[in-house]
């Protein structure tokens, strides 16, 4: 972009300064060349500068704070090294809210990707009133998830919720959607369900307009299915959005802290903390327990938590890639062969 | 207030708006604008939580101090105000020029007493009669240092339904009632026995959940979950131990309707007869209020107020308004602070949020009004309650009280309300969870 800027300015110089061209030209050759090399780094360093101040900054300093025996209120304290770590380690409450935030994640990552896929394909179609239907599924991202919340744990409420009372009316056993774990989990998992499926429908939505549609067209001229369409060109070609639409859910999904705080916002995740999250209980540490050196890291794991399994995606996504390639550069060797075979036996 | 008022009450605050009124009518003076906080223009920040009933006082304050503007917030509820003000506290900045502190994280804010004003420095010492004495001495720190100047207190009678008390045989006239459960020999003994009664003839449970029925048994005790010089006070307790088996037997008895606090069902639970007693300190009453509103029911639902306590008098949670030093306008805002909490005005906050003063001129005035109040079937509350502040005796509130109250023994009652543990397993529990969470923290 800087580059081809460049002569625009050069070019008026040319005339405006004969007498010393040597001089002149080594300065301009040289401000291009600076031009060249800095300039990006110049524009694309105002992100950087804030980054480093709200994202890097804090991150540093949460891991300073883990290294000291902190309290909330009293303020940093005597210096212990990795004991915080060591301590937050053997928790078991610890354990216990990586189990509830894992297990949430996956009752809402998995059925969620699966339903916006189809919801994002069955809207690809050529349907009436497209951007209505659009629109519509968008509709529940656009509530706060407080609000969200809030209605949900009405209607999962033990004793006189809407869902419990259905049940009761069908001859059935009340569900302990509060006080029983998985229940608990499945009716969390529903609210983050509810709010995110719109959300990734619509950007595999646009990923999918983006698949050409001779594609489609030539496959169902060869007699190809919805069906057979579908998984052999539709997903392989939005792949590359599938997988950022994966990390963001796992991101989103093991941060997850308003859903399960307001479920029950007399507790901190359940009165025997069923379903207490990691955040939630770094929540409790912090403010409650007033433990902020401990509260730090929890936050810390968390982030190599989350960074780890970033990874894990970043691999799979890339190695499956790869093997595309190496597929088809074997397969590309393989006739370099066959036609140089037949070039020497010709 | 308490740590978790979560409703704010709207029609309390004509109630106020009329008492503003009949007191400007009288021509009454407050002590405010004095010359210290000048002429010079100024806004006031004041952080409050719940029900503190406390906005016409402000604008009555803003006409008689034309120079000063007072910008409030109020958090919904105590727990919240809680995190609040820790983490501006810990963040070094961020403070309102006024902040509520509630009693039971008042422990934790002694523990930082210098982040706020030594109120003696603006004539704390000159009010100090206006207060009940232990009220006072629990706005002090260990040096002497006033840092609160105290707004209500919790003075804790018996909430009882008398449609459902009829049904079950006992008497519905609220003096009757307190006869019933022994009067000045009131007793958790005879509080339980009646429960077991009730809920044989009925199949009905007696109270809403054992969590609140427990944290009035300990407020009761001389030295509730930390001694008086302030250390634990649990393991090993055997009266706190007896008083927990007495508990837990009765809820293990289908006494404890299982509900959950501060929600009871969205109020359905306090209109559809799923519990027939509620432990009611003062600012209970706003709670009600709410509740009921919120779940259908209203005067006719039949909750009635009686002067009477198991076990004796007892105090459940109350305020105080604190300066932070960071205040920029520290010598305006111990004035303000002065001037809400004194009895006149503490008579208004009573009407219009329906708690229960500090003052006692104000106990006096309300004891002497004793006006009925409406839904609960025109008791006269304020003079009950006055009744039953007598005696009261301020226990000593340790840095984690609100962490074992809640995170304790909430987890092992809990197990005791779903019928999942014996007495000695959810004692134990407590236990576990005291040495992981505040021993070993």
């Amino acid at each position: 972009m800087t580059a081809t800027l460049t002569p625009g300015k050069t070019t008026p110089s040319h005339s405006s300064s004969p007498r010393t061209p040597d001089r002149a030209e080594r300065r301009r050759h040289w401000l291009s060349r600076l031009d060249v090399k800095a300039s990006p780094y110049a524009y694309v360093a105002p992100f950087f500068i804030v980054f480093g101040l709200v994202g890097l900054f804090p991150l540093i300093y949460t891991f300073v704070v883990s290294l000291y025996d902190w309290d909330l209120l009293k303020g940093q304290g005597d210096f212990v090294g990795i004991d915080n770590f060591v301590s937050v380690l053997q928790d078991e409450f610890f354990w216990n809210s990586l189990f509830n935030t894992f297990s949430i994640f996956v009752l809402s990552s998995i059925p969620q990707l699966i339903a916006a896929t189809f919801i994002a394909a069955i809207l690809d179609q050529n349907i009436r009133s497209k951007t209505f239907w659009r629109m519509s599924i968008l509709l529940p991202y656009v509530v706060t998830p407080a609000a969200v919340a809030l209605i949900f744990s009405n209607m999962f409420s033990e004793d006189y919720g809407l869902i419990n009372n259905m049940l009761q009316n069908f001859g059935l056993d009340a569900i302990g959607w509060k006080t029983d774990t998985l229940p608990s989990h499945i009716a969390i998992a529903t609210m983050v369900n509810w709010r995110w499926t719109g959300y990734n429908a619509l950007i595999l939505l646009a990923a999918m307009q983006s698949v050409p549609r001779d594609v489609h067209e030539s496959a169902a001229l060869d007699g190809a299915g919805m069906l057979r369409r579908f998984f052999s060109i539709t997903l392989p070609s939005i792949r590359p959005t599938m997988v950022f639409v994966i990390i963001t859910a796992t991101i989103g999904g093991l941060q997850i802290f308003v859903e399960p705080r307001m479920f029950d916002a007399a507790t901190a995740g359940g009165s025997q903390r069923q379903f207490q999250t990691t955040v939630l209980y770094l929540w409790e540490m912090a403010f409650f327990r007033q433990n902020f050196g401990e509260a730090s890291a929890i936050a810390w794991l968390l982030f190599l938590i989350i960074v780890g399994i970033g990874l894990i995606n970043f691999l799979l996504s890339r190695s499956i890639a790869t093997a595309e390639t190496k597929v088809s550069t074997t397969r590309r060797q393989r006739r370099l062969a066959a036609y140089r075979n037949k070039e020497v036996s010709r | 207030m308490t740590v978790k008022l979560s409703r704010r009450t709207k029609a309390a605050g004509t109630v106020a708006g009329v008492a503003a009124f009949a007191m400007l009518a009288t021509g009454c003076s407050a002590d405010g604008g004095s010359a210290a906080s000048g002429d010079e223009d100024i806004t006031l920040t004041i952080t409050t939580f719940g029900t503190f009933g406390y906005d016409d006082l402000y604008k009555e304050y803003e006409k008689l101090n034309p120079n000063i503007t007072i910008k409030p917030t109020n958090i919904d509820t105590g727990g919240n105000a809680r995190t609040d003000a820790f983490t501006k506290i810990a963040a070094g900045s961020g403070l309102s020029d006024i902040v509520a502190v509630e009693e039971g994280w008042l422990g934790a804010i002694m523990e930082v007493s210098d982040r706020f004003v030594d109120l003696n420095d603006y004539g704390a010492q000159d009010i100090k009669d206006r207060w009940l004495d232990w009220k006072f001495d629990q706005g002090t720190d260990p040096d002497g240092r006033v840092i609160g100047y105290g707004t209500d207190i919790g003075p804790t009678g018996l909430c009882f339904n008398g449609p459902l008390f009829e049904q079950a045989g006992l008497p519905t006239d609220r003096d009757d009632v307190a006869d019933l459960f022994g009067g000045d020999d009131a007793s958790w003994d005879t509080y339980f026995e009646l429960g077991a009664e009730y809920t044989e003839k009925t199949g009905k449970a007696w109270y809403d959940h054992s969590g609140f029925v427990w944290n009035s048994m300990v407020n009761q005790m001389d030295e509730g979950y930390y001694t008086s010089d302030g250390d634990l006070n649990i393991e090993g307790n055997s009266e706190m131990h007896d008083r927990f088996n007495q508990l837990a037997e009765a809820t293990l008895n289908g006494q404890s309707a299982a509900q959950t606090a501060w929600d009871w069902g969205g109020g359905k639970a306090f209109v559809d007869g799923s519990f027939a007693t509620f432990v009611c300190p003062g600012w209970m009453l706003g709670t009600i209020k709410g509740s009921l509103e919120s779940g259908g029911g209203d005067a006719s639902t039949g909750w009635d107020f009686a002067d009477v306590y198991p076990g004796g008098p007892v105090n459940w949670g109350g305020s105080f308004l604190s300066v932070p030093t960071s205040s920029e306008h520290i010598e305006a805002a111990a004035e303000l602070s002065a001037w809400l909490t004194d009895p006149e005005q503490q008579v208004k906050q009573s009407k219009a949020a329906g708690n229960f003063p500090s003052t006692i001129k104000a106990e006096e005035t309300l004891a002497e009004e004793a006006t009925p109040n409406e839904l609960f079937n025109n008791a006269p509350t304020g003079a009950i309650l006055a009744e039953r502040a007598k005696g009261v005796q301020a226990q000593f509130k340790g840095p984690d009280d609100s962490v074992i109250q809640e995170n304790v023994f909430g987890p092992a009652l809990n197990l005791l309300d779903q019928q999942e543990a014996t007495a000695d397993e959810a004692w134990q529990k407590a236990l576990d969870l005291l040495q992981e969470l505040v021993i070993d923290n």
